[in-house]
């Protein structure tokens, strides 16, 4: 660590490595929490006595073969502004162009990637981000402060569409009344940032965020899938030629038939060790994906379900992929539902399931179980609580306690795709049978389902990997977060959260997450049966892949053997 | 003949404007906005609502028809192309000329740019596989209709239902498995680039998609031509024939198969409707980038434009097929032509 990085260093920081000497917080927090606060990752490495696994990486990187070309098997629709962007799909074709400020590794733990490095106060209000200096666009010009600062705020806009707005609310982005009223004459909200100082540039390097509640977790929400640094000159508008600071350059693009990229030869960071680099679109049909890799006319896939994996094990060049994600479908309850209303029916569904039965039939055994409470191991802040198995008695009791002796009926919306989701709604509804919940299935098209995702009284939604529980938390289940799809509203709950939020202390915090996670056993809206293996294969040609959880590709880290 | 020709004309365009009012009208009532479907499933309510505007989603059906119909004659510009709406479409071609279908909200692109290039690659597929389709089920069918209740006749027949009862994904999952896997002779999807395609030549990745068409179609067809044969070989001027000591060559070829093609010409003409509009599960089998996928994908994203253009083509094609088979009825029988 240089001297100015250490006379900035954190104040809690010393702490942490005190903590993690006396054996009070593992290595894992000491981590996490370590870099969030501003440390690099491979000084936390080494404190933690931890083998450092940028060594290894550095080693590799260097044995690595130069040139080729790599196909990858992808979903490639539309592609709008990268802001926009809203899967991982579509977040994937942007990526080989344009970059992140920070970057989660597979270990879950942040980085900073077009930053140097950040800063942040005791009170977790202020960040001080420090921008790389040898980072260049495609067009030669250099990253600069604004740059980053027109990003920052223009998705904050919400004429832009962004869902990263969603995850800067409650600390730089507030809601307001616009003094409009809608068709049913509720008054029309709308968001903005809180203060005009809430993002400022202070040189040409550095950004500051000044926000309004402490909160952790930046450096994880400057690393979402739609938090894209663009070139404001494109004004938001991306496609072949496009420019950006990241490994390639997007050749072609067709919906439908893929994106083709040729390698930069100034890249700042790791690689490129390819020369050209493509997505195929195989379309929906995954036996299409069995066949592509069969006759070797894609390198690998990005996802490849559990089934498609089963099928692909046998031939000899492909080698299998998987990590265990925070990626899991939660079927969930409206609480403002006459029946699902009562918590006790709500409990009563809880222990109404067998959750290795449903991996075993849904997912193939690609799992682990959930605990309703939809923070996963791992997450850093998971505290873990006494396991509950299936009790069909106490169900029933419960529910004769609610009122329904009998049990009752009630239709349950899902995607057909992927069909992990349906299945696991036909292997819920078949044990719901058990305590006398009789369950209509009724599946939707993705498009029409998003459309009434957070209105249906009961009803399975995917979530997608993040590196951090609180993420996901206060998206899903803070009173009136924009994706509460439940309708759940506890002040406790939000009052929990926002005390984890701004919580540095590791054991602290894990104190308060095992109230909100036995709040969410107790009370919460959902029935979470697993979290989902993700997985995904690759040729054996193919060399430097590791799989990332949040099915994120970076082919600048790739290579191919001839 | 020229009014002939001027009803046929009014019909299409009669058929055409009924067809395309009625897939405005379903989707007026299909669940879920184009604004939404753009956006995700994450942004919020605000957002689909500032969207929607700008894409004039919430203007009344009569309107937005009104409006398509306008653009596609040329007669106003594109509302989607207006820059003002911060949209950025653009047509290389202008926002208002004759034979403009507008803009594709799931491809990003005119249609016209995305439309006829899937629709080519769909063609060639299409072609393929009638051109091996009409020999192959005319020689099925005048075999067994040769002789009904023979053993050939029974042995094609078992061929013919066999091949017409298996379903396109089921056969094109079963030569995959053949002809990718245990005995890898043929690239299992048809991404039409040799590049993409694994170094296998476009040819190559032809040869499963065309196979599994070919095997769904012909038994069927063959059927149809097996019962026009049956048929015309009892009448009395075939037994006549053969009494006079033609060779039963002559027989068939100089009187029986000109009768017996009558019937099937229809049908086969209209296999050419179901090649161009109904191959989308062999399609999605093969990833082959053509209009059925498209036509698929434009339907499960709510794209009114690249739903509407699609609609007039396979009208067209069903229409002009049909205007085909009139006159191939008038060439192969002269009463027809008389009236």
């Amino acid at each position: 660590m240089s001297k100015d990085s250490q006379s900035s260093e954190h104040p809690h920081i010393p702490v942490l490595v005190e903590e993690l000497k006396t054996g009070a917080i593992s290595r894992r927090h000491f981590l996490r929490t370590a870099t969030l606060l501003g440390l690099s990752a491979v000084a936390a490495y080494t404190l933690s006595g931890v083998a450092n696994p940028f060594i290894d990486e550095a080693e590799a990187a260097d044995a690595l073969p130069k040139g080729g070309h790599l196909r990858i098997g992808m979903r490639c629709m539309e592609i709008k502004s990268p802001h926009q962007a809203d899967f991982a799909e579509r977040s994937n074709v942007i990526r080989q162009v344009c970059e992140f400020l920070t970057f989660t590794g597979n270990d879950n733990i942040t980085r900073p990637y077009l930053l140097e490095r950040w800063e942040v106060s005791d009170d977790l209000k202020t960040w001080t981000l420090h921008i790389r200096k040898n980072v260049k666009w495609h067009s030669g010009r250099p990253l600069t402060a604004d740059d980053v600062v027109w990003n920052l705020k223009r998705v904050c806009d919400p004429a832009v569409g962004s869902s990263t707005l969603g995850l800067f609310t409650g600390y730089l982005v507030q809601e307001y009344d616009t003094g409009e009223k809608d068709a049913s004459g509720k008054p029309k909200k709308s968001s903005r940032l809180w203060s005009d100082k809430a993002i400022e540039k202070v040189d040409d390097s550095t950004v500051r965020l000044n926000a309004f509640a402490p909160q952790i977790a930046v450096p994880e929400h400057l690393f979402h899938y739609a938090m894209f640094i663009i070139d404001p000159a494109e004004k938001g508008v991306f496609g072949p030629g496009s420019n950006g600071t990241g490994p390639f350059e997007l050749t072609e693009f067709t919906v439908g038939k893929g994106a083709k990229y040729k390698a930069r030869k100034d890249y700042w960071g790791t690689g490129p060790y390819l020369d050209t680099f493509e997505f195929i679109d195989l379309g929906d049909n995954p036996g299409a994906s069995i066949s592509a890799m069969a006759s070797k006319q894609v390198d690998g896939l990005s996802e490849a379900d559990a089934v498609q994996v089963n099928a692909m094990k046998r031939l000899p060049h492909v080698q299998p992929y998987g990590v265990l994600t925070s990626q899991t479908g939660v079927a969930r309850m409206r609480v403002d539902h006459k029946i699902l209303g009562d918590k006790r029916v709500r409990q009563a569904m809880r222990l109404a399931i067998d959750r290795q039965k449903i991996i075993t039939t849904s997912l193939l055994g690609a799992g682990i179980p959930a605990e309703d409470h939809h923070v996963a191991p791992v997450h850093p802040e998971y505290a873990a609580l006494p396991k509950y198995g299936r009790d069909i008695v106490k169900a029933k009791k419960l529910l004769a306690e609610a009122g329904y002796p009998n049990g009752f009926e009630i239709d349950m919306v899902t995607r057909p795709d992927p069909i992990w989701e349906l299945n696991t709604v036909q292997a819920l509804a078949e044990q719901f049978k058990d305590i006398g919940v009789k369950v209509n299935i009724k599946p939707l098209p993705s498009a029409q389902y998003w459309e009434v995702w957070t209105k249906v009284p009961f009803s399975l939604t995917g979530w997608g990997h993040r590196p951090l529980g609180i993420m996901t938390l206060a998206l899903a289940y803070r009173s009136n977060a924009a994706w509460n799809e439940s309708g759940y509203s506890n002040p406790e709950f939000d009052a929990l959260l926002d005390q984890a939020d701004g919580i540095l202390d590791p054991k602290k915090r894990s104190i308060v997450m095992a109230k909100i996670e036995a709040l969410m056993q107790d009370d919460g809206p959902l029935v979470q049966p697993f979290w989902r293996t993700f997985s995904t294969v690759m040729d054996k040609k193919v060399k430097g892949f590791s799989v990332h959880p949040s099915q994120y590709i970076f082919a600048n880290q790739y290579a191919v053997t001839a | 003949m020229a009014s002939f020709l001027a009803k046929r004309l009014t019909l299409m365009i009669v058929t055409m404007l009924c067809a395309s009012f009625v897939v405005f009208a379903v989707s007026e009532f299909a669940p879920g906005s184009v604004a939404r479907r753009t956006l995700g499933p994450y942004a919020t309510q605000q957002q689909v609502d500032l969207l929607s505007e700008r894409m004039h989603a919430n203007d009344p059906l009569p309107l937005r028809y009104e409006h398509w119909l306008g653009v596609l004659v040329g007669a106003i510009p594109d509302p989607l192309e207006n820059p003002a709406n911060g949209l950025n479409f653009t047509d290389p071609r202008g926002a208002q000329y004759f034979g403009n279908f507008g803009y594709s909200t799931l491809y990003k692109l005119p249609v016209n740019d995305v439309m006829w290039t899937r629709l080519g690659h769909t063609a060639v597929l299409a072609g393929i596989a009638f051109a091996l389709i009409v020999p192959l089920s005319m020689l099925f069918g005048i075999l067994s209709g040769l002789k009904e209740g023979g053993v050939l006749d029974r042995s094609l027949s078992v061929i013919c239902i066999t091949f017409t009862s298996i379903p396109e994904f089921a056969s094109g999952v079963f030569l995959v498995t053949l002809f990718v896997i245990l005995w890898p002779i043929f690239p299992g999807t048809s991404p039409l680039d040799t590049n993409g395609g694994g170094g296998w030549s476009i040819a190559s990745q032809m040869v499963l998609p065309v196979a599994v068409l070919v095997l769904y179609d012909f038994g069927y067809v063959a059927r149809m031509i097996r019962v026009s044969m049956i048929g015309v070989m009892e009448k009395p001027y075939i037994r006549t024939a053969i009494l006079k000591g033609l060779s039963p060559r002559q027989v068939i070829l100089g009187h029986a198969l000109r009768n017996a093609m009558i019937a099937p010409f229809t049908v086969l003409l209209l296999q050419l409707n179901f090649l161009i509009s109904g191959v989308v599960v062999t399609e999605m089998v093969f990833a082959y980038p053509g209009f059925g996928r498209m036509l698929l994908d434009a339907s499960m994203f709510g794209d009114i434009a690249t739903l509407e253009a699609a609609t007039l083509v396979t009208v067209f094609v069903a229409v002009v097929t049909q205007f085909l088979g009139d006159l191939g009825y008038m060439l192969l029988n002269p009463r027809i032509r008389v009236r």
